[in-house]
């Protein structure tokens, strides 16, 4: 049998061909893509098609048409108005809310806390830097969820009755149902009051705009963070004089079983509170800290070289780049401050979590549409903040070439 | 006629599709173990002891079933799961049964894909408060701070009472019994209110019982009983008929040390009972003798009462002259007739 | 003129001044150095005084020791000490959750075979810890399955079982003839039987052989033993928690390396789909997470897939924890200077020797710390599966309260499982900044 010379392509030149096509490294970049995304989509539309016949082989429904359904039942803190009759969706509200206070009220004190317990981590005092040893030992090596417990249990359960409640100064009373503070009541001249501190606040935020501007521009410091702390205090403080007083305040009254009127926290908030910022409070202080330290020896060298005043180096040279370390740990810490408000499902304080995932999921009992919109809020709260961070993060990026 | 045997076969094709959910009892049989959910750990109804054991009133309704099925009560294996995720964990299959002190509701009836068999207890809502507050009503709790367990019936009920007449109250939620009896404790709420079973069971635990009062008000009506996943009647029949059963066996005498002598009794009722005459068990697809294993493994209703929740029992409800009494003696236990 | 040659000899040192040195000027230097730091003496010591004295007094002087009930301890001190017996009746169950009292040995030996595992890494001489390493990883988790869950095991599940034996026989051989030899086992086997000089194709065939006989040994052996099954409903307490976090911890580094790469790959749709997965995973917090893979995973899977519960909780902490540790493994690689890259490619490696040999290495060593950090975020994040029913330590914890017995005990048995995951997180975090010490030591010498 006589092999004829190779007038078509042979196999082996063909299949030279394709392996050459998948060695190109574009070629095969193209494939790789292309091949998972089919892969991605035939898996969703897997998932989409099971859940679908899941949900009908089983009666139940995925609609959203249960939000306006009333909820029936009570919410033991609210901060927008919310009665027991009143619609899931506005459970939901409520739920956002309070996750957001939580949140907002947490970060605030975490951060307050951290710098003070990094300081006193670093105190030249052997028993202040030994408790605050220990207290960032204990509190890191144990769960959070345990903690929350430990502080409503060990502390705001232990208060005294509403009877014998701490008063703290006039209208600050703590006892065991939560603290109550005055509440500010609007008065005639309240709107012409609320334009002018927004007023201060704004020109304040204009002219630390205009300083940072000149200080680059010209070199010259203005010391406008004194001057706006001043504008933004004192200008409200005349505004009230001369209105007239346009606030009144609602002082909290022992009535009946408890104290009525005013502002008032449950105990469950305090204690999530208290244990959210001891908790955060320690990462922030190793945050700070490592930040700190990052800066180069050399750079503070040069500025004592040139004779820069200590706080000059301080605000000028080592805050700037230690900002560049602290500042995305720092944002993360505080989406997990956002995060862990969830375990206040653990003492009960009603935040989304804990009052939609827990308590609507239970009592309308539609799973999905519920644990989707919780993702969906967490998602969208992480994912801002993400992308100002990412902003962020690309403006005090070092340069590579 | 071909045509109407062919549209026959199409309508029948069409209702056996969700044909999934229509063996449960056999999926039970080549599984050998029937998984019955229960609660988190519940003094009286499923309590875990520290040797691992599980037992209780709702524990014995499952014990019952498996007994009926394999003629051995110890096929069983419980699912604890918590109450927020019961319906979805019974809709999932991963439960054959249900039975955890969950109150029957026309919501969770219609909406939720569940089916209630039977009532096996009924309990109904209640308040506790320290007895020195002087309080002796219900309605003389206006703004006062309550604590309630979350995701149950006890806290629509406790909104809807306070709606009712007028009231404003502050919740105090969670959904552990613990935390919220430190907290009542504590002082951190005025009243505890839950089913009135489980408020005498927590009391018995407190260091000084007597200084708190139950309020004298009953806000709701919480019938208790087995759930099934809607679309197996032939399932749910074989749970609500081995309920039944236990109840017909406490009015007709039958107990579980009586049972074996009484299979041979001249009575028709308990004869179709215990299966020596009728063809229930069979029809049931189960064996004819299914009520002798189930009374023999856990005794009548009114033995699992006793046993559990009766007035001997550190839970300690008395059964004369309540809902849970037979109907003979003035309760609703009243079970249909077993023929 | 004879000049004499002065001998410098150094005067003895004087004492230091009386009040440097000693205990008494430690105190003055670090207690009472001046009036703030004298006050905030005084409130520190107040602090710990009054926070030791309330635990010492509630946990150990009004504690009761010995009682049936809680209701004898109520009696007996009311709620103003701890009442032990409660928890010490529980306590096997707090460990072990609810596995069959006679058939906790398994457990025991299951752990005990991973320290045995793990102990060659801190041997001196040992020389492949990287491979003791990573066999502990991928074999070992074979080997205590069988231990855990028993039952009947198919072909397939005996082989699995049989390398995990394998694997711990040949990491000690390994271990003691190097220790011995400072040859690795195979080695030393040609070694011995005479066969060092000859070529290297034989030499690989003989190991091979070995390694063979090895398994087929083990397989033998596996075949012999067999457990009776105990289901994973079973399962709890502190085991679970180890098991959840360790096979979350496990899951957690290679995926995490994947996903990073992935995130930084230049190819769109991948780095798209993995900052995604990435993002969606680490905006929600781990309690929704758990519930949508417990509520919702069984909807997603056709009809009739029956998945367990536990596995479900070990894919979702799975899942997030890779979410997490591709954030911190992206932070170490972007740390590598692109002068690294550069210098690889110009020696021309491709993409996967670049990323194992060159920038991988340098990326997780200095990201070890963090690393650890997240390990020991995630052994204390396993808690919330109690949230959604697994019996972990905190449900067991839960469940003291609800015995008839102990009705209401509530606090003991929380200040017992504070006190372990301290005991075990404190343990890692220590062990972390040991090892960051070492690793500065070695980057900061000049």
């Amino acid at each position: 049998m006589t092999v004829l010379p190779d007038a078509t392509p042979s196999p082996e030149g063909r299949r030279g061909r394709i392996s050459r096509a998948l060695n190109d490294a574009r070629i095969r970049s193209v494939l790789i893509q292309v091949l998972t995304l089919l892969a991605v989509f035939a898996a969703a539309i897997w998932i989409v098609n099971n859940t679908v016949a899941n949900l009908n082989a089983r009666n139940m429904s995925a609609g959203f048409d249960f939000l306006d359904v009333s909820a029936g039942f009570g919410i033991g803190f609210t901060l927008i108005p919310y009665q027991e009759g009143d619609s899931y969706l506005r459970v939901f509200a409520v739920g956002i809310m309070n996750t957001l206070l939580v949140a907002v009220v947490a970060i605030v004190l975490a951060t307050i806390f951290g710098v003070f317990v990094g300081l006193a981590r670093l105190s030249n005092n052997w028993i202040i830097g030994a408790v605050a040893r220990s207290y960032v030992e204990v509190i890191r090596n144990t769960p959070l969820l345990l903690q929350i417990i430990a502080w409503y249990f060990g502390v705001f359960n232990l208060l005294p009755r509403p009877r014998d409640s701490i008063e703290l100064a006039n209208g600050f009373v703590l006892n065991n149902r939560g603290f109550y503070l005055p509440a500010p009541v609007a008065e005639a001249g309240f709107s012409l009051f609320a334009a002018v501190v927004l007023g201060a606040i704004v020109f304040a935020i204009g002219l630390y705009v205009w300083a940072q501007r000149r200080l680059e521009r010209t070199g010259q410091a203005f010391p406008a963070i004194l001057t706006g702390v001043a504008i933004v205090v004192f200008v409200p403080l005349l505004a009230y004089v001369v209105l007239g007083r346009p606030v009144s305040w609602d002082m909290p009254v022992l009535q009946g079983f408890n104290f009525t009127g005013g502002l008032s926290v449950p105990p469950s908030f305090c204690a999530l509170i208290v244990a959210l910022s001891a908790y955060t409070s320690c990462f922030i202080a190793e945050i700070i800290r490592s930040g700190i330290q990052s800066v180069s020896k050399g750079q503070l060298e040069a500025a004592g070289a040139l004779n820069l005043p200590s706080n000059w180096t301080l605000r000028r040279v080592v805050m700037p780049q230690a900002m560049r370390v602290i500042i995305p740990p720092l944002i993360s810490q505080y989406l997990n401050v956002t995060k862990n408000s969830s375990l206040a499902i653990a003492i009960g304080f009603p935040d989304l979590v804990s009052v939609w995932m827990n308590t609507s999921l239970n009592q309308s009992g539609r799973a999905i549409p519920i644990v989707a919109m919780t993702m969906a809020f967490y998602c969208a709260v992480s994912l801002s903040v993400s992308a100002v961070m990412n902003v962020y993060n690309k403006r005090v990026q070092l340069q590579e070439r | 006629m071909k045509k109407t045997l062919f549209t026959c076969g199409i309508l029948a094709a069409f209702a056996a599709t969700p044909a999934v959910a229509q063996e449960t009892l056999q999926t039970v049989r080549d599984r050998g173990i029937l998984n019955c959910q229960v609660g988190l750990p519940t003094p009286g109804f499923y309590q875990l002891a520290d040797d691992g054991m599980w037992s209780g009133m709702d524990v014995d309704m499952c014990r019952a079933v498996s007994a009926a099925i394999f003629g051995d009560p110890d096929q069983v294996e419980y699912q604890s799961v918590t109450s927020a995720v019961r319906f979805t964990s019974l809709a999932n299959a991963e439960s054959d049964m249900l039975s955890r002190t969950t109150t029957w509701t026309a919501v969770r009836d219609t909406q939720l894909g569940l089916d209630f068999t039977a009532i096996n207890f009924y309990d109904g809502q209640g308040f506790m408060v320290p007895a020195d507050t002087g309080i002796t009503s219900a309605l003389e709790l206006d703004g006062a701070t309550i604590c309630v367990l979350t995701g149950t019936t006890t806290e629509l009920n406790l909104a809807d009472y306070f709606r009712a007449n007028g009231m404003s109250f502050t919740p105090v939620t969670n959904e552990n019994v613990n935390v919220l009896v430190e907290t009542y404790l504590g002082g951190g709420c005025d009243a505890y209110t839950n089913d009135k079973s489980g408020l005498a069971a927590r009391r018995s635990a407190f260091p000084d019982p007597s200084a708190h009062v139950f309020l004298p008000e009953t806000v709701s009506k919480e019938p208790l009983g087995p759930v099934v996943r809607q679309g197996d009647d032939a399932w749910a029949n074989l749970v609500r008929w081995t309920i039944y059963g236990l109840m017909n066996a406490e009015e007709l005498g039958v107990t579980s040390e009586n049972v074996q002598e009484m299979t041979g009794s001249a009575d028709p009722n308990i004869a179709r009972l215990l299966g020596s005459e009728g063809n229930i068990g069979e029809e049931l697809g189960v064996s004819p003798t299914f009520m002798v294993d189930a009374i023999a493994a856990v005794g009548n209703y009114g033995e699992i009462y006793e046993r559990h929740v009766g007035a001997d029992t550190a839970i300690g409800i008395p059964r004369e002259g309540t809902l849970n009494a037979l109907w003979t003696e003035g309760g609703l236990i009243y079970a249909p007739p077993f023929r | 003129m004879a000049q004499q040659t002065q001998v410098f000899v150094p005067q003895p040192d004087r004492p230091p001044p009386p009040d440097t040195s000693g205990p008494l000027a430690w105190i003055r230097r670090n207690l009472f150095r001046d009036i703030p730091n004298t006050l905030m003496t005084f409130v520190g010591a107040y602090i710990i005084f009054t926070v030791v004295t309330a635990i010492v007094n509630w946990a150990l002087i009004d504690a009761v020791w010995q009682a049936e009930t809680r209701r004898e301890c109520l009696d007996a001190v009311g709620r103003a000490g701890a009442c032990w017996p409660g928890v010490a009746a529980w306590f096997e169950n707090l460990i072990y959750g609810l596995y069959p009292k006679d058939q906790v040995w398994r457990i025991n030996l299951g752990f005990l075979a991973l320290v045995v595992w793990m102990v060659p890494l801190w041997l001196p001489k040992v020389a492949s810890k990287i491979a003791i390493g990573l066999s502990a990883v991928m074999l070992y988790p074979f080997l205590a399955s069988y231990f855990f869950l028993g039952g009947e095991k198919g072909i397939i599940w005996t082989a699995l079982i049989a390398a995990g034996l394998a694997g711990l026989i040949w990491v000690w051989a390994t271990a003691l003839t190097e220790m011995r030899t400072g040859k690795p086992v195979g080695t030393w086997l040609v070694a011995r039987l005479g066969q060092a000089d000859t070529d290297e194709i034989l030499q690989r065939r003989i190991k091979q052989g070995a390694a063979l006989a090895l398994f087929a040994m083990a397989f033998l052996m596996v075949t012999q033993i067999s457990f009776e099954e105990v289901r994973t409903r079973f399962w709890g307490g502190l085991f679970l928690t180890l098991v959840i976090s360790g096979i979350g911890i496990t899951f957690s580094l290679p995926a995490g390396i994947l996903l990073a790469l992935g995130r930084r790959s230049k190819m769109p749709v991948i780095s798209t789909l993995c900052t995604l997965f990435i993002e969606l995973f680490r905006s929600v917090p781990l309690i929704t997470i758990l519930f949508m893979f417990n509520t919702m995973l069984p909807l997603f899977m056709p009809a009739g897939t029956e998945v367990n519960q536990l596995v479900r909780a070990i894919v979702a902490v799975c899942l997030f924890a890779a979410a997490y540790m591709a954030e911190v493994i992206r932070g170490g690689l972007q740390a590598i200077p692109s002068g690294q890259y550069e210098a690889a490619k110009s020696l021309g490696m491709n993409y996967w020797q670049t990323t194992s040999q060159v920038v991988l290495p340098q990326a997780l060593k200095i990201m070890i710390p963090t690393i650890v950090g997240n390990f020991i975020g995630l052994f204390k994040d396993t808690t919330l599966v109690s949230i959604i029913g697994l019996f972990d330590l905190m449900n067991m914890a839960r469940a003291v309260g609800e015995d008839t017995d102990w009705l209401g005990l509530f606090i003991e048995p929380f200040f017992v499982v504070t006190l372990i995951y301290f005991v075990f997180c404190f343990a890692m975090s220590s062990y972390s900044i040991n090892l960051e010490k070492k690793l500065a030591a070695g980057r900061d010498r000049t």
